[in-house]
């Protein structure tokens, strides 16, 4: 354990020493500082003595990494190792119950730890205390705190820690930190940045070997991202004039950030109605083109290439970037980096647009001298006499990846050659000479594993084959699909093409075409060779790229490669060790100090950096040894493995590595790369670091930095000022010593008395249908001084009395439950069982309290306005009640004046009402979560299938994948029609319209 | 005479009330013609509606009361179309709300005039139009169907599905494809993979 953990650990118990009744803090630490190594070391403290301990809204990754170190913690001492179980609503109420009382430590979801104790079927006395991870994901009207809420009065004593390590996300509100901490009880807040005096005095004893290289972007990939930069400050720029927002966020480097459409999310939500179509289609648009920054240093070029296709064809007319003057030059680019069009005789064939000046056209043409020396290689001959040279360029990165390997390869067979290298000894001991590549997404990984296997050429070849067979629709011969695949056929009229592109004009028509037949042209070869390919039963598909015949300039291409990589290899030797040994995160304030409690780390267990084992669970691994032989390159390869920083996962200490590279720069990562050095401080270790130059990539990496030290230094100062109630448990519940009794005893737990209402008065009900504890509603129900009663609930999802039963829909459930045709069948099964049926239009308090703008009604009657929607709603069920809900807090207000000189609902009838038939009730809760809701909801919406069948459906076959494989006449038994069978079956092999 | 009753038939009756109610300009789509009724505007045989201003219902709380008392029983649909026109809305809309539901009237909501002719013009249109439009069709285009299927999987965006639908050809093969094919395609990340692999392969019941 690293020692500035010890200090965050018993920080946290000296907090709860002190404390009378109920500790308990909020910790927030630098992300990437190992919060699961934090939490189970905190959890192997944990002794059975203490009662339960309880872990909430903890992500499965978060608790598959809590659980491994907690597994590479115990193995010294403990040989059977005690894992926390998870408590889903997949277990019986009775098991459940056992085990809250067993005195273990178990993750729980939130949804299920309210219903038990909404219904006391927790033994709360028994329990120790709340464990709660991502508490930036807190409000005061989530689960949490209503669990806590309620917690608190029975159990004063139990400590409750919250922890985050995503400070940007900590101060995304006004005094988030503080009103989490008043809703959770917490009194004490701890901040532990990394610039924290103990954190980088740890991570900063034995800093690894940094190598920073730095690659330069192509020119064409330079043009593009200028173009999406200038495409993004065009719609900045507009946005700004649109007066609805502070300009001072507004910038591209913010814009680099998911975390900008907060920003302008937060500006533009509460009059997002008064916007005009333009404005949110700006807000879109920057979403978008951020993305193709990203992807721009993540994709190869033909992938790249293909995602514009789709933006095209999705996005179509309707965004307004597309129409950008910059934005036609990132088309024009991203295509040049795959393929051109040359006249048969050799010409250039330009492409000649309106937007575009002559000087541009200059300038584009020098990229294409560049990209031929690249290395094209196959043309296309179509009979127009227009032919497709293929460019291909190859991600810079992939070569400079390769070099890095072989020269960690050179300098392994170096010291090989000398034995009594000094590091030899320690070396051999631990190193399982594996490098490890960090890449941001599981797909850089399978590419750049491709990439070493069979060589870019041939990457980059397969990418092309796909796209072409995939733009064009010529999926008939996919050698690479196991399954005998069905020849997909059209469907209805559409088996054809999707009419997008709106941008072709007349002008440039006549090219598009050729260029179509271009591609058409060479789909189909790349077919025929598929074709080629079988008939021979080529046992190695995948040999190169020989065969493909007409690669005149191939050999020459692959010459002037292996040209470029020599004079290039030479460069980088120089530029190299450039950055060596620099530290790794280059904040200034690395030093400051914030927290200053020194701690006896011998208290802790020392013992535990010792426990050495390599796990077998990883899930991933590549790690096979590579010599490439048949391709073009004979040096040997170190074994490699390739991680993607998305999975979540940590995986430093399984594989222990000697040598990192990280691919794509990520500060979370960085910092758990400083971790695991500082926990073994004996090891070797050298990280190479890939950098675009001049890029956003390196932008986005810097910024990250800064952005936290910010979010940080705002905490501290928030810190100073926050204002908690010493004695925060007894003021803010509020709670007499009567009603606690009287919670105590009472079989529905906790009631708390509303102001003003006299102390005889009886507690008013509601019966809560349980997926609703999704939503905050019940939360503040129960603050309101309402008895919640959860339940499964078939028909509407409160009911407030024998006769009010409510259907409740967000503004955005609403039109989605309108379209999708739910909301007319949940009304009118309310109608049927319930006198006064209600549907609840409730908006959120700090969006916007109308449908839409008066600019956006439009001048007619239109069918799929909302407007009309529910005026065909109020027609047909005219016994239907509406409420319109300015908020959560407005409900609970309605809710008490519409249950007055009501009775209190039944719960027996309440849970029966829409069953269909007595077998059907199953055990209180289990319902909802029998069910994989996304899949029933998917089946729904396909042609063909209907209320009456999707039961049947559903017991036919297990899953989605299985009904894709059911033959028609399968599904005529189970759909109980041909004609629906059919409709569905069409459907699922109607062949995707090509995009060409 | 005959043609006076279609007329009448299909337009919206305005009570002398209405008067000088900017509203009526919004009412474009429809004919209208003043008539001595009770309610404000007679939508249709047994529907009709009453006005209310948030702002007049401030001044005089007492007014929806008595002008839904005159309604008798007389209408099937006795829709309340109520102004949002104050900015503190909480209080009187929680006032309107209660009468409305004590006393069987369906409260319409709107936040400008437009929009509250809009409404009397749409129920006045629809006025024999079966729910059709409400039970969930929607556009029968190929690539309408398989947006609305596809986007129930949380994240998943209309891009995406181009990208899926070009990448596997059909609907079949995206649903029968591998978590590695999924992860190939451009623009989905890990948890998009994640979400559309458990959809299509995790069972429709879990065993409990």
């Amino acid at each position: 354990m690293v020692q500035f953990h010890e200090h965050i650990i018993s920080d946290l118990l000296e907090e709860d020493s002190t404390t009378k009744g109920g500790g308990g803090g909020l910790v927030i630490i630098s992300s990437g500082l190992s919060l699961h190594k934090l939490i189970s070391s905190l959890l192997l403290l944990h002794s059975p003595s203490q009662g339960t301990l309880l872990i909430l809204s903890s992500t499965p990754s978060q608790r598959s990494s809590i659980s491994q170190s907690l597994l590479h913690l115990q193995q010294n001492p403990n040989p059977s190792p005690n894992l926390p179980l998870e408590i889903t609503s997949d277990l019986t109420a009775q098991h459940r119950h056992s085990l809250y009382s067993s005195s273990s430590i178990f993750f729980i979801t939130s949804r299920i730890l309210i219903v038990d104790l909404l219904n006391s079927k927790v033994p709360t006395s028994n329990i120790a205390g709340l464990i709660i991870l991502n508490a930036h994901n807190l409000s005061e009207t989530c689960t949490e705190a209503f669990i806590v809420r309620i917690f608190r009065t029975l159990n004063r004593t139990a400590y409750i820690r919250a922890f985050s390590d995503k400070p940007n996300a900590m101060v995304s509100g006004f005094s988030k930190a503080e009103r989490i901490m008043k809703c959770l009880f917490i009194r004490r807040l701890h901040l532990w940045p990394r610039f924290q005096v103990y954190v980088s005095q740890d991570l900063e004893r034995d800093p690894p070997t940094v190598v920073d290289i730095r690659v330069s972007l192509s020119p064409l990939m330079k043009g593009i991202q200028k173009a999406v930069i200038e495409a993004m400050d065009a719609c900045l720029k507009e946005l700004r004039k649109t007066n609805k927002v502070d300009v001072e966020d507004l910038t591209v480097e913010n814009g680099l950030f998911k975390s900008f459409d907060e920003i302008v999310k937060r500006q533009l939500d509460p009059i997002w109605h008064t916007l005009g179509k333009k404005t949110k289609q700006l807000v879109s648009d920057l979403k978008t083109l951020r993305k193709l920054l990203d992807y721009l240093v993540r994709y190869d070029a033909v992938t790249y290439l293909k995602y514009l296709d789709t933006l095209r064809v999705s996005e179509g007319v309707r965004s307004i970037w597309i129409f950008a003057d910059s934005s036609h030059k990132i088309f024009e680019f991203a295509k040049k980096r795959v393929y051109q069009l040359v006249q048969s005789n050799g010409e250039k064939l330009s492409v000649r647009t309106k937007n575009v000046a002559t000087k541009k056209r200059k300038v584009k043409e020098d990229n294409n001298n560049d990209k031929e020396v690249n290395g094209s290689s196959a043309c296309t001959n179509t009979n127009s006499g227009v032919v497709l040279e293929e460019v291909l360029e190859e991600a810079p990165k992939w070569k400079v990846l390769r070099e890095v390997l072989e020269e960690i390869a050179e300098e392994r067979q170096m010291q090989a050659l000398q034995p009594e290298g000094e590091h030899m000894v320690e070396d051999a001991e631990d190193d399982n000479g594996i490098v490890l590549v960090a890449c941001k997404d599981e797909r850089s990984c399978m590419q750049l594993e491709d990439c070493i296997m069979k060589g870019p050429r041939q990457v980059m070849r397969e990418e092309w084959e796909k796209y072409l067979r995939d733009k064009t629709g010529l999926h008939g011969l996919q050698t690479r699909n196991k399954k005998k695949s069905k020849n997909p056929k059209g469907f209805g009229i559409l088996d054809g093409v999707v009419p997008a592109m709106p941008r072709e004009d007349v002008e440039t028509s006549s090219i598009s075409k050729l260029e179509h037949d271009a591609l058409l042209a060479a789909a189909s070869e790349i077919r025929t060779l598929g074709k080629e390919e079988t008939v021979e039963d080529n046992p190695q598909p995948h040999a190169g790229s020989k065969g493909r015949g007409k690669g005149k300039g191939k050999g020459k291409g692959k010459e002037c490669q292996g040209n470029i990589r020599v004079s290039k290899t030479k460069e980088l030797g120089t530029k190299t060790r450039r950055n060596e040994k620099s530290k790794i995160s280059g904040s200034k304030n690395e030093s400051r100090r914030i927290e200053s409690d020194p701690v006896d780390a011998g208290d802790f267990h020392e013992d535990i950096k010792n426990s050495e084992s390599v796990d077998k669970g990883v899930s991933r691994i590549h790690d096979e040894e590579v010599n490439a032989t048949e391709f073009t390159h004979v040096k040997p390869l170190p074994p490699v493995h390739f991680f993607a920083l998305e999975s979540d996962q940590h995986i430093l200490d399984i594989l222990k590595p000697t040598i990192i590279i990280v691919y794509h720069p990520d500060m979370s990562f960085v910092r758990e790369v400083e971790i695991y050095k500082a926990e073994n401080p004996l090891k070797k270790l050298r990280v190479y670091f890939l950098f675009y130059e001049d890029s956003t990539e390196v932008q986005k990496f810097e910024a990250s930095i800064r952005k936290e030290n910010g979010a940080f230094e705002s905490l501290i100062r928030q810190k100073s000022l926050m204002m908690i109630p010493v004695d925060q448990d007894g003021h803010c519940l509020g709670l007499t010593t009567s009603s606690e009794a009287q919670a105590l005893s009472s079989q529905n737990s906790v009631t708390r008395k509303a102001g003003g209402r006299k102390e005889g008065e009886k507690v008013m009900q509601v019966i809560v249908d349980m997926r609703e504890f999704m939503s905050s509603l019940p939360n503040v129900l129960h603050q309101k001084g309402m008895r919640i009663i959860p339940v499964t609930l078939d028909v509407g999802d409160y009911v407030l009395s024998p006769l009010i039963c409510v259907e409740r829909k967000s503004i955005s459930d609403l039109f989605q439950s309108f379209a999708s045709g739910r909301l007319y069948h949940q009304v009118e099964t309310m109608v049927r069982y319930y006198r006064i049926p209600v549907l609840l239009i409730e908006f959120s308090q700090d969006k916007s309290f109308s449908f839409q703008s008066a600019s956006d009604i439009g001048d007619d009657v239109t069918p799929y306005s909302i407007i009309s929607k529910l005026s065909l709603l109020v027609m047909h069920f005219p016994r239907l009640r509406l409420v319109w809900s300015r908020s959560l807090h407005a409900t609970a207000e309605i809710f008490s004046s519409l249950k007055a000189n009501q009775d209190e609902p039944d719960l027996e009838k309440a849970m029966r009402v829409g069953v269909p038939t007595e077998e059907g009730i199953v055990e209180d809760d289990v319902r909802a979560e029998t069910y994989n809701t996304s899949a029933v909801e998917f089946l729904r919406r396909l042609p063909g299938v209907t209320d009456s069948n999707y039961r049947t459906l559903m017991d036919g076959c297990k899953s989605l994948a299985e009904l894709a494989l059911l033959p028609i006449d399968r599904l005529t038994e189970l759909m109980g029609g041909q004609k629906t069978a059919r409709a569905l079956r069409e459907f699922l092999d109607a062949k995707f319209p090509t995009m060409l | 005479p005959p043609s006076t009753s279609v007329q009448t038939r299909n337009a919206i009756l305005v009570s002398h009330r209405q008067k000088g109610n900017p509203l009526l300009k919004y009412i474009r789509n429809v004919r209208w013609m003043f008539a001595d009724v009770i309610c404000d505007y007679l939508l249709g045989p047994n529907s009709c509606a009453l006005y209310l201003s948030l702002r007049y219902h401030l001044l005089h709380p007492d007014y929806l009361y008595y002008r839904i008392r005159e309604l008798q029983k007389n209408f099937k649909l006795r829709v309340v179309l109520c102004h949002v026109d104050v900015e503190d809305v909480v209080k009187p809309l929680h006032e309107v709300t209660r009468t409305a539901m004590l006393h069987d009237c369906t409260l319409l909501c709107a936040w400008s005039l437009e929009e509250c002719g809009r409404y009397l013009e749409t129920i006045k249109v629809y006025e024999n139009k079966p729910a059709d439009l409400l039970q969930g069709q929607m556009d029968t285009d190929y690539l309408s169907r398989l947006n609305h299927a596809l986007t129930t999987v949380r994240h998943v965006n209309k891009t995406d599905v181009v990208t899926l639908g070009s990448t596997f050809g059909s609907l079949s093969h995206i649903m029968d494809a591998s978590m590695e094919d999924l992860a190939r395609c451009p623009g989905i990340g890990e948890r998009k993979v994640k979400r559309l692999y458990d959809t299509f392969h995790e069972p429709f019941r879990r065993d409990v």
